[in-house]
C-alpha cells in the first residue's frame, strides 16, 4: 500500500508557470507585496526553484477557491440535502425512541402513559419524516439519457438506501416493541383479567346461586377498570401496527430504487457500459427518427408535383381542347 | 495483505478524504481494476454519485461545478492529453488527481502548465494497476497477449509496449505490498529475462528510492516464467466451477456474458458476476469439480425451496412482518440460486454436445499417462468423431504432437493429415508453429515429468495407487515449481537470479508472473497451496487470462505475424 504524493512538485511547477506567464501583470497589481520584495523574491523564483515555496504565504494559496468560484448548484440539490438532513433527525429520533421504548416497557406501578404518549409522538414523527423524505426522493428522478440525470438517478439510490436501512431499522424496533407488549399484557393484565373475570363469573354464579344480591361494588369497579386497561393495550396494538403497515409501503416503494447488492446492477463497469450504450441507442433512434422525417418530407414533395404536374396536364389538355 | 484489499484500500482512501458529491473518472483500464473489487452500491455511500469514463467526460461542455472531480488514470500520454484539455476548460469544481503508476516529470509538468484556474487540488500515485479477480491471483488483461512469443526483431516497438506495461503491472504489485523482491526468471525465455531485467532496473535502479522498504529477514520473491514453458494446461478441458465457467462459457473480470450462449430465455439477466468476494456460494465452490458442485447446488436448491415454502403460508401479522423483514435475503437468495442454476444446467448441456466427457479422458491421458500407441489410437478414433467439435480435435492433435514430438513422426503426420482433412477451418501449420514455440527443445521445466528418474518412479508411482478423479488428475507444471520453491530447489542454472541480488533463506512471499498469461487451473493450485499454510505464500500474475479459445487466437495471431516478418525479412 505505498503511494506517493506528487502534489507538491506540481504546485510547484503550477506556481512557477503561472509566475511566467504573467510576470508584468502580476507585479503590476500587486497591492500587498512591496516592490522592494517583489524583486528579491522574483529573481529568486527564476533562478531557484526550490526556494520558491515561503512566498506562498504572500499568495491567497491554491487551494483557496477564489481562484475558481464555485457554481450554484441546481435546485434538486437542496432537496437532497433536505433529505440527508431528514436522515440526520430521523437518526436522532430513532435513539431517543429506542430510550423511550425500553422505559415504557420497564415495570411501573404508577401509570406510564406520559412515556406511552412519548412513544407515539415519536414513532409518528419519524414516520411522518420518512414518508416526507420519500415524497421528496421521488421528486429527484428524470428522465433522459444525459449525465445530470445519471447523476440524479445515482443520488436517489443512495439516500433510497439509507431511508431503507432507517424504515427497516424502524421497522424492526417497532415489531420487538409490539411483541414485548404483547407479551406483557398476556403475562400480567392478561392473566390478572382472565382471572378477575373468572373470579367475577364464579362468582357471579355463587352469587346468583346465593339469591341474587346484584354485583358488589367494589368488584364493578375492578373489572370496570381492567377492561379499560386491556382497551387502552389494544388501542397502542393497532396504532403499533398502523405505522408497521406505513412502513412497509414506504419499504415496497423504496426497494423499486435501491441496488440489489452482488448483482450484475451493482457493478461499476456494467453501468458504464449501460449508460455509453442506452446513449448509442439513443442517437441511433435519433438518426432513424431524423431518416423517416427526412422521407416523409421528400415524399411530400413527389406527391405535391405530382399533383401539381397533374393539374397543368389537366390544363393543358383543357387550353387545347378550348383552342 | 492480499491484491483484493490492497486494491480496495486504495480506493478507500481516495475517496473517504474529499468530502461532498464526487465524480469518479476512470480509464479503460482502470475501470476493470476497481469494478473488480469495488461495487456500485459501495461507491454510493462514500457520495461518488457518478462514474464517468475518460473519454466521455471531455464530450459534454456542461458545467457541473458542484461536483468534485476525483480521477483513477493510468498515466499514459492519451490520459495525459485528455486531462490536459479538461483542465484548460474546467468542468468542475475541484480536481483530485490519483495516478495508478509511476508519473514521469514532464507529465507533472505538462498537467501544471495547463492548470491556468487552479483547480487541481492533489496529485498522487496509489499503485493500484493491476486486476485482482481472486486473493491469490491477478491479471494485466493485456489485449496483445500474443506478442511474448514473437521474436524481438520482428516488432521491436510492440514488444517495448507490451515488456513496459508487464513491468509497470510488476512494479505496481511490489509496490502495494511494500516490498522490493529479488528477481529470477526463466532462462530459456527472452521474454522473461527481458521483463526481469527491466523490472530489477526500475527497482534498484532508478526508482531505487520509493522501492526502499523496511527490510524484512527474507526478500521476497519475483519469479518471471513463460507460458510456453507449460502450453498444455491452457489446452486441457477444465472441470473445476471457476475453470470450467472460463473454459465453456468465459469469465471477464469475474463477469460471465451468457449471450454468447444463446438460447436463454428473454427475460433473463444475459450478464452474471461470479465473485468469491461477494458470493459465499461461488467462493465455498469456486475450486470444487464439477459433480459435487452439482450435489451443492442441489443441496442449496433444497434450502432455497425451504424458506420459499415457509414464505408462502402467511396467515398472522407476525408472519407478514417476518416476511418483509427476510425479503431482501429472500430476493438475493434467489437471484443467487437462479444465477448459479443456469450457469451448471448451461455447461452440462455443452459437454454433452462436444461430448466434452469422453474427449477430456483422453486429454488428460495424454498430459499425465504414458503410452504412445495406445495415445494414438484414441487421438484418431476421436478425430473421426463426429460429434467432437473442431476446436477440440485441434486440441487432441497439440496435445498428442506436444507429448509424443519425437516419437514415430510418421504417425504425427498422419495425424496432421487427419487433422487438415476433418477440420476444414484448420490453418495449417499451426500445430508445428506451437511445436517451434514450445516443444521439448524450448521447455525448461520437466512438463510431462519424464526427463529424470525420480519423475519417472513418482509417475509410476502414482499410476499405481490409482487417481480419485479421471478428469482432474492433471497438476500444472507451475505446482512443480511451487514445490521446488518451498523446497528450496529452484536450480540457479535454469532460473537465475537478476543482478547480484541473491536469495537469502527462504522466501515468504513469492510472485509468480506467467508472461503469457495464467488459467484458472493454476490459479486454483497456488490457492490449495497457500491453504496448506507451508509457510511461504505465493500470489500468481500474468499478461492475461487464457482459456484454451484465447490460446488458441494468441497462438494464430502470432504465427500470422511472425510469417508476414519473416516474409519482410
Amino acid at each position: 500500500m505505498a503511494t506517493r504524493n506528487r502534489t507538491t512538485v506540481y504546485r510547484k511547477h503550477r506556481d512557477a508557470c503561472k509566475s511566467a506567464r504573467a510576470p508584468l501583470s502580476l507585479s503590476a497589481s500587486d497591492s500587498f507585496g512591496g516592490p522592494v520584495i517583489e524583486m528579491v523574491s522574483g529573481s529568486f523564483t527564476r533562478s531557484n526553484h526550490t526556494s520558491y515555496a515561503p512566498l506562498n504565504s504572500n499568495d491567497p494559496g491554491p487551494s483557496s477557491s477564489d481562484a475558481f468560484t464555485i457554481g450554484m448548484p441546481p435546485a434538486w440539490v437542496d432537496d437532497s440535502e433536505e433529505i440527508t438532513f431528514n436522515i440526520q433527525k430521523v437518526r436522532d429520533k430513532m435513539s431517543e425512541l429506542a430510550k423511550a421504548h425500553s422505559k415504557a416497557l420497564m415495570p411501573t406501578f404508577g401509570d406510564n402513559k406520559g412515556i406511552q404518549r412519548v412513544v407515539e409522538m415519536l414513532t409518528h414523527d419519524i414516520t411522518d419524516l420518512l414518508r416526507n423524505s420519500e415524497k421528496r426522493l421521488q421528486k429527484l428522478s428524470t428522465r433522459g439519457p444525459s449525465e445530470e440525470s445519471n447523476l440524479r438517478k445515482n443520488v436517489q439510490r443512495s439516500l433510497a438506501t439509507d431511508l431503507q436501512n432507517l424504515s427497516m431499522d424502524l421497522r424492526r424496533k417497532q415489531s420487538t416493541y409490539l411483541k414485548r407488549l404483547q407479551q406483557q399484557k398476556e403475562g400480567q393484565d392478561g392473566v390478572d383479567l382472565e382471572f378477575n373475570l373468572n373470579g367475577k363469573m364464579s362468582r357471579l354464579d355463587e352469587d346468583d346461586e346465593l339469591g341474587g344480591m346484584g354485583l358488589d361494588e367494589h368488584q364493578t369497579i375492578k373489572l370496570k377498570k381492567g377492561q379499560h386497561v386491556s382497551a387502552e393495550r389494544e388501542r397502542e396494538i393497532q396504532q403499533v401496527l398502523g405505522s408497521v403497515n406505513d412502513l412497509a409501503q414506504i419499504m415496497k416503494d423504496l426497494s423499486a430504487l435501491v441496488i440489489d447488492q452482488g448483482t450484475i446492477v451493482d457493478r461499476i463497469d456494467y453501468n458504464i457500459q449501460n449508460v455509453s450504450t442506452s446513449v448509442e441507442e439513443g442517437y441511433k433512434q435519433l438518426q432513424k427518427a431524423e431518416r423517416t422525417q427526412r422521407e416523409g418530407a421528400m415524399v411530400k414533395c413527389a406527391t405535391i408535383l405530382l399533383i401539381l404536374c397533374l393539374i397543368m396536364i389537366v390544363l393543358l389538355v383543357l387550353k387545347n381542347l378550348l383552342l | 495483505m492480499v491484491l483484493v484489499t490492497s486494491v480496495r484500500d486504495y480506493i478507500n482512501r481516495m475517496l473517504q478524504d474529499i468530502s461532498g458529491m464526487k465524480v469518479l473518472i476512470l480509464d479503460s483500464e482502470t475501470v476493470s481494476n476497481v469494478s473488480i473489487v469495488y461495487s456500485q452500491s459501495e461507491l454510493l455511500q462514500k457520495e461518488v454519485f457518478l462514474v464517468e469514463m475518460i473519454d466521455s467526460i471531455s464530450v459534454s461542455k456542461e458545467s457541473m461545478s458542484h461536483l468534485k472531480a476525483v480521477y483513477f488514470i493510468r498515466p499514459t500520454s492519451e490520459n495525459i492529453q485528455k486531462l490536459r484539455y479538461q483542465l484548460a476548460n474546467p468542468r468542475f469544481g475541484e480536481y483530485h488527481l490519483f495516478f495508478s503508476n509511476l508519473l514521469k516529470d514532464t507529465q507533472i509538468h505538462i498537467l501544471a502548465d495547463s492548470d491556468e484556474q487552479e483547480v487541481v487540488q492533489q496529485v498522487q500515485e496509489y499503485y493500484a494497476d493491476f486486476v485482482a479477480g481472486d486473493p491469490y491471483h491477478f491479471t494485466l488483461n493485456m489485449a496483445s497477449n500474443h506478442l511474448y512469443m514473437i521474436p524481438a526483431v520482428v516488432d521491436p516497438a510492440g514488444l517495448q509496449r507490451f515488456s513496459d506495461r508487464v513491468v509497470d503491472g510488476i512494479a505496481a504489485v511490489f509496490l502495494a505490498l511494500k516490498r522490493r523482491p529479488v528477481i529470477r526468471y526463466q532462462r530459456t525465455s527472452d521474454t522473461a529475462k527481458r521483463i526481469a531485467q527491466e523490472s530489477a532496473k526500475l527497482m534498484y535502479q532508478q526508482e531505487s528510492a520509493l522501492f526502499d522498504f523496511r527490510r524484512t529477514e527474507s526478500s521476497p520473491l519475483l519469479l518471471v516464467i513463460d507460458r510456453r514453458d507449460d502450453p498444455v494446461t491452457p489446452l486441457l478441458n477444465q472441470w473445476t466451477y471457476q475453470a470450467m465457467v472460463h473454459e465453456l462459457i468465459g469469465l471477464q473480470d469475474n463477469k460471465v456474458d451468457l449471450k454468447a450462449i444463446g438460447s436463454l430465455p428473454k427475460d433473463q439477466q444475459v450478464e452474471v458476476v461470479l465473485s468469491s468476494e461477494q458470493d459465499a456460494f461461488f467462493k465455498s465452490n469456486m475450486y470444487e469439480n464439477f459433480g459435487d458442485i452439482g450435489m451443492n447446488i442441489k443441496r442449496m436448491v433444497d434450502d432455497f425451496q425451504q424458506v420459499a415454502k415457509s414464505n408462502q403460508n402467511i396467515q398472522t401479522v407476525e408472519d407478514m412482518a417476518r416476511f418483509v423483514d427476510n425479503y431482501p435475503e429472500y430476493k438475493k437468495m434467489q437471484g443467487n440460486v437462479s444465477k448459479h442454476v443456469t450457469l451448471v444446467t448451461e455447461m452440462s448441456k455443452l459437454v454433452e454436445a462436444r461430448k466434452l466427457m469422453m474427449v477430456s479422458q483422453t486429454e488428460q491421458d495424454l498430459a499425465c499417462n504414458g503410452g504412445q500407441g495406445a495415445a494414438y489410437e484414441a487421438v484418431t478414433d476421436l478425430l473421426s468423431n463426429e460429434s467432437v467439435s473442431d476446436i477440440d480435435r485441434l486440441r487432441l492433435v497439440m496435445l498428442y504432437a506436444l507429448r509424443y514430438e519425437k516419437e514415430n513422426p510418421v504417425q504425427l503426420m498422419q495425424l496432421f493429415n487427419k487433422l487438415a482433412s476433418r477440420s476444414p477451418k484448420y490453418k495449417p501449420g499451426l500445430v508445428q508453429f506451437l511445436l517451434k514455440q514450445a516443444g521439448v527443445e524450448k521447455r525448461t521445466g520437466d512438463l510431462f515429468g519424464n526427463r529424470d528418474l525420480l519423475n519417472i518412479a513418482r509417475n509410476m508411482a502414482r499410476g499405481l495407487k490409482g487417481v480419485e478423479n479421471v478428469y482432474t488428475q492433471h497438476q500444472p507444471l507451475l505446482f512443480q515449481t511451487m514445490e521446488s520453491i518451498t523446497r528450496g530447489r529452484l536450480r540457479d542454472v535454469d532460473y537465475p537470479f537478476v543482478g547480484d541480488h541473491y536469495q537469502q533463506g527462504r522466501p515468504q512471499e513469492v510472485v509468480i508472473f506467467m508472461v503469457g498469461g495464467t488459467t484458472y487451473e493454476e490459479s486454483r493450485s497456488v490457492a490449495l497451496q497457500n491453504a496448506t499454510n507451508s509457510g511461504i505464500r505465493f500470489i500468481l500474475g500474468g499478461t492475461a487470462v487464457l482459456n484454451s479459445k484465447r490460446f488458441l487466437k494468441d497462438l494464430e495471431e502470432a504465427q500470422r505475424i511472425s510469417r508476414s516478418g519473416s516474409h519482410m525479412v
